[in-house]
């Protein structure tokens, strides 16, 4: 029998190619079946639970020091509500960065395992692979991070009320610190994402995330001068201060423009990531 | 179908893959064979667009890789054992694989069966060994039931049993029709497995033919003569472009003229021969002839002898 007969008699290539939710499904099925994801998650989870059972215990402490003191009692009052609204996403700071190491783990660990020539060779288009990836890494972050929100309230909650206090979950404020920290940490998971993409390194990538999460803050808070007060004003973690904040400070962002430019900071490394993981070889 | 055209890679100042052309029919196996560095890996992922060609094109039945439709469907490949996440099961790796172009549960399981991993699947590739991570590679090349399959240095690691059974499997998906590419830098393995070769060094295809024209084309006629009259003998048959070296007593070694004709110049002049054996070049000694200039890194004992005479020359 010839070739040419043996090849005709097997169709070439035939059946559903990567389309983009079986790339998704692909990629959620990845994020599930490593240990580390659990891991991290669960380590969030436990920080969120015990940054507010602290923080709740601490401000029951205080207002019980300050029974003694009417002035701090009445200043103690004046900040009501808004005073324990906080109390669920008080961990968030470290929530960020274990979930922004996270995302960047699941990119940089592609490359440093080599799974990412599997990873292409399926998908050779690459792009989709990254959205599905982004979609993936942002949505578990909202969601772990409202989850453990709540799950922090749930905690907190008792030891509130044996202080006397309680947090109103269903105020306004309450409802935009939830809301907006699931977005916040989303935004911080994309950029940790891009950093993984761009530099392929775990450790480069998570200290690039931290530098820009701790170290660039606290630096630009130290080094006096104008320019640098005004910088930091437009620093991720600021930026979403602005926003949840209920009584803005003088000269501070609009909150459309700390949306903006809080969008700005996703834009850009997610794009770059996107331009370079195209045309870089794997 | 592979066919490259004028294919490059350059890496800096180094040029890996240096306007490669060849073409790799389906239902053969055509082994790509070179010395470690000489770019067949290089070529490799190139096909599978996973590097960019510096300059050049290289397509998969027509149409570069990146542009079909269900590309694991279409193109199978082993590029590194390790291209697996190393905290995941083989189970997982190869279902992820899978969900990109829906390929069912059931054939991940089939081919795990197939490539012997049933036992190791729900285990973390972590601790696999280097056959095990090549059975896995081999099962991933697999899952699409690919019309191609390319497979960069499969028997690395394998133990003997593992070694037979991709010979077989090679041999059997090309007698189905596939193209089958396979690279080595192993002669031996190559001998056994392939029906065409394409010997590549520096970068450069140094030749592309049947690996019996290979393995003949290169070098004279030799032929071992054992005759009671070897003086004789060797008087009528020298001449010019044949040569005939004395070996043993009544043992010589003619190169340069075929067997038939030196049975009839010793029946001619009734010089009987009691031995006539064709001598056949081994791979081995054609592929040395071959990449004899092209070897990326000589061994140690050439750089060894070239130091003392520039020592001794600084003194």
């Amino acid at each position: 029998m010839s070739t040419a007969a043996l090849q005709s008699s097997r169709p070439q290539g035939t059946g559903p190619g990567p389309s983009f939710l079986r790339v998704l499904n692909s990629e959620f099925i990845k994020f599930r079946t490593l240990l580390s994801t659990l891991v991290l998650v669960g380590s969030t989870v436990l920080v969120m639970v015990g940054f507010a059972a602290l923080n709740a215990w601490g401000i029951g402490q205080f207002s019980e020091a300050s029974r003694n003191d009417p002035q701090a009692g009445a200043a103690f009052a004046a900040q009501g509500a808004d005073l324990t609204a906080g109390i669920p996403t008080s961990g968030i700071a470290f929530a960020q960065l274990i979930i922004g190491s996270l995302a960047v783990l699941l990119m940089s660990s592609e490359f440093t395992t080599g799974m990412a020539r599997s990873t292409f060779s399926a998908v050779p288009k690459r792009t989709p692979a990254f959205v599905a990836k982004l979609l993936v890494v942002t949505a578990c972050a909202f969601v772990v991070t409202v989850a453990s929100s709540l799950l922090a309230y749930a905690a907190a909650s008792p030891i509130l009320d044996h202080y006397g206090f309680d947090i109103d979950l269903g105020s306004d404020h309450s409802r935009r610190l939830l809301l907006v920290s699931g977005v916040y940490v989303a935004a911080v998971a994309a950029i940790g994402m891009s950093l993984g993409t761009l530099l392929r390194n775990s450790a480069g990538g998570i200290m690039s995330l931290v530098g820009l999460f701790f170290v660039v803050p606290i630096a630009f808070q130290l080094i006096p001068g104008e320019f640098f007060a005004e910088a930091r004003k437009y620093l991720p973690d600021s930026l979403f201060e602005r926003i949840v904040t209920a009584a803005p400070a003088e000269g501070a962002l609009e909150v459309w423009q700390a949306w903006t430019w809080l969008g700005v900071w996703v834009a850009v490394p997610v794009a770059a990531a996107m331009i370079i993981l195209k045309k870089r070889d794997v | 179908m592979i066919e490259a055209t004028g294919l490059t890679k350059v890496y800096g100042d180094k040029t890996a893959v240096d306007g490669v052309s060849f073409t790799v029919q389906a239902g053969r196996v055509t082994g790509f064979l070179g010395p470690n560095g000489a770019g067949k890996s290089t070529t490799m992922r190139m096909i599978m667009g996973l590097d960019r060609p510096t300059s050049g094109s290289v397509t998969v039945n027509g149409v570069p890789f990146a542009q079909h439709a269900a590309p694991l469907r279409e193109v199978g490949s082993l590029l590194d054992a390790k291209a697996v996440h190393t905290g995941r099961t083989a189970y997982n790796h190869l279902l992820a694989m899978a969900a990109t172009h829906s390929i069912p549960r059931k054939r991940v399981q089939e081919v795990i069966e197939m490539t012997g991993l049933a036992e190791v699947a729900k285990k973390k590739v972590k601790g696999f060994s280097l056959g095990m991570g090549q059975r896995l590679g081999i099962a991933a090349a697999l899952l699409g039931d690919p019309q191609t399959i390319i497979l960069d240095e499969p028997v690395n690691g394998l133990d003997p049993e593992g070694v037979v059974w991709v010979r077989n499997l090679v041999k059997y998906l090309a007698s189905e029709g596939r193209t089958v590419f396979l690279s080595s830098h192993l002669m031996s393995e190559m001998a056994m497995t392939a029906d065409h070769l394409i010997v590549i060094g520096r970068g450069r295809i140094i030749a592309d033919a049947p690996i019996g024209e290979i393995i003949t084309g290169k070098g004279q006629s030799r032929a071992r003569v054992r005759t009671d009259q070897p003086e004789q003998l060797m008087r009528l048959l020298a001449d010019d472009g044949v040569s005939v070296e004395v070996q043993d007593h009544e043992l010589l070694q003619v190169t340069g003229l075929p067997p038939r004709d030196i049975a009839r110049t010793a029946l001619d002049n009734r010089i009987m021969v009691y031995e006539l054996t064709p001598l056949q070049a081994s791979l081995e000694e054609a592929y040395m002839e071959l990449t004899k200039d092209e070897v990326e890194y000589h061994s140690l004992i050439t750089t060894g002898a070239a130091a003392p005479t520039q020592t001794g020359g600084q003194q």
